[in-house]
């Protein structure tokens, strides 16, 4: 599975509901898949993309979901134990798991060597959790994560591919944009 | 008012609604009546990096808020800031207990408590320290809107004179 089918298949489900962009390919790829004003990109702030999803998830009703990476995650894994202890129905978070740090020189990273992030979702007491390898078990599981109660963690093992353009790099429009969306 | 009264009342007439938070025991006073207040939505983090994340994603759809820390969980929340809220231009007040001045017990709490106002001015966000309560309402609310006004965190430092601190 490539994370750009990945992302394109996500947006199919998202509808208007807010989406958090890891930063590097996923954001580049999120822009290019569909830019739209509920995407929030990211451009630095590693490891913290799902703590912001759960800061939006909390201050509004709407699903709101997480494109997440492995190595981004794991230099946060306590952001997992806080939407463990706060549960938020709608919160979404995906992780595009290619098992290395793909813009650092592609080294293994520790998904690669033995942490399963569904497992650690799980100990943290998020109720939704699944991993999934292809695009139909993705369709599938995001089909009740956009429509049942989560919070829903999904791990998306995906396959290495070449990179985008990158993406216009306009954070302070980006959060303009964003957050005025919500006042329309 | 006492100091946390005049936090809280600051808070509320800012519309501040979302609190991210990592426990410290010297601010204890203030966050425990935020947890215990339904105005507030009081978020407990696993670390500082994370209360300042959780504290954007609220802002982005349109609510404030603001984080409490310890002056050590600055250091662990830098990048943060300086990658994310300094960029974006998030408004977040950083309500700041700040170890290693006068009164401090441990030696290994001075060095981070002694760096964080230089590295505050190097990432030139504004700063306000809290010695005790004089002018302290004004001080607070001030910090606030020059924080909405200017789209930058701002840090308001609150010695162990204004709390009591920790004792060994």
């Amino acid at each position: 599975m490539l994370r750009f089918d990945a992302t394109k298949l996500v947006l199919t489900h998202a509808g208007n509901s807010p989406i958090v962009g890891n930063l590097g390919p996923t954001t580049d790829e999120l822009w290019h898949a569909g830019h739209r004003d509920r995407n929030f990109y990211t451009y630095g702030n590693m490891g913290l993309c799902s703590s912001i999803a759960l800061g939006m998830a909390v201050s509004t009703d709407e699903k709101v979901i997480s494109l997440d990476g492995d190595g981004s995650l794991l230099m946060n894994l306590g952001a997992i134990a806080t939407i463990g202890r706060e549960r938020p129905r709608n919160l979404v978070v995906v992780v595009w798991d290619n098992e290395q740090w793909g813009q650092t020189g592609h080294q293994d990273s520790h998904t690669a060597k033995g942490t399963d992030l569904e497992q650690v979702a799980q100990s943290c007491s998020i109720p939704n959790t699944a991993t999934v390898r292809d695009l139909e078990s993705l369709d599938d599981v995001m089909q009740k994560a956009m429509t049942e109660d989560g919070p829903w963690f999904i791990v998306a093992k995906i396959e290495e591919q070449g990179y985008m353009p990158v993406s216009p790099i306009e954070p302070e429009m980006t959060l303009y944009r964003f957050r005025n969306s919500f006042s329309e | 008012m006492d100091w946390t009264e005049i936090i809280i009342d600051s808070l509320k007439q800012s519309d501040t609604t979302l609190i991210a938070y990592v426990p410290d025991i010297s601010i204890d006073r203030v966050t425990s009546k935020i947890d215990d207040d339904p105005y507030f939505q009081l978020v407990p983090a696993t670390r500082e990096e994370e209360a300042i994340g959780i504290a954007v994603g609220a802002y982005a759809t349109g609510r404030n808020s603001a984080v409490f820390m310890q002056s050590s969980g600055f250091g662990n929340s830098i990048n943060a800031i300086a990658s994310l809220c300094i960029p974006a231009r998030t408004p977040i007040p950083i309500f700041m207990n700040m170890r290693g001045g006068s009164g401090e017990f441990n030696i290994a709490q001075v060095p981070m408590g002694r760096a964080t106002r230089p590295i505050l001015d190097e990432l030139g966000l504004v700063h306000f320290t809290l010695d005790d309560e004089y002018n302290m309402d004004k001080i607070v609310n001030g910090a606030i809107k020059l924080c909405h006004a200017n789209r930058q965190p701002v840090a308001i430092c609150m010695t162990q004179l204004l709390h009591g601190g920790k004792l060994a």
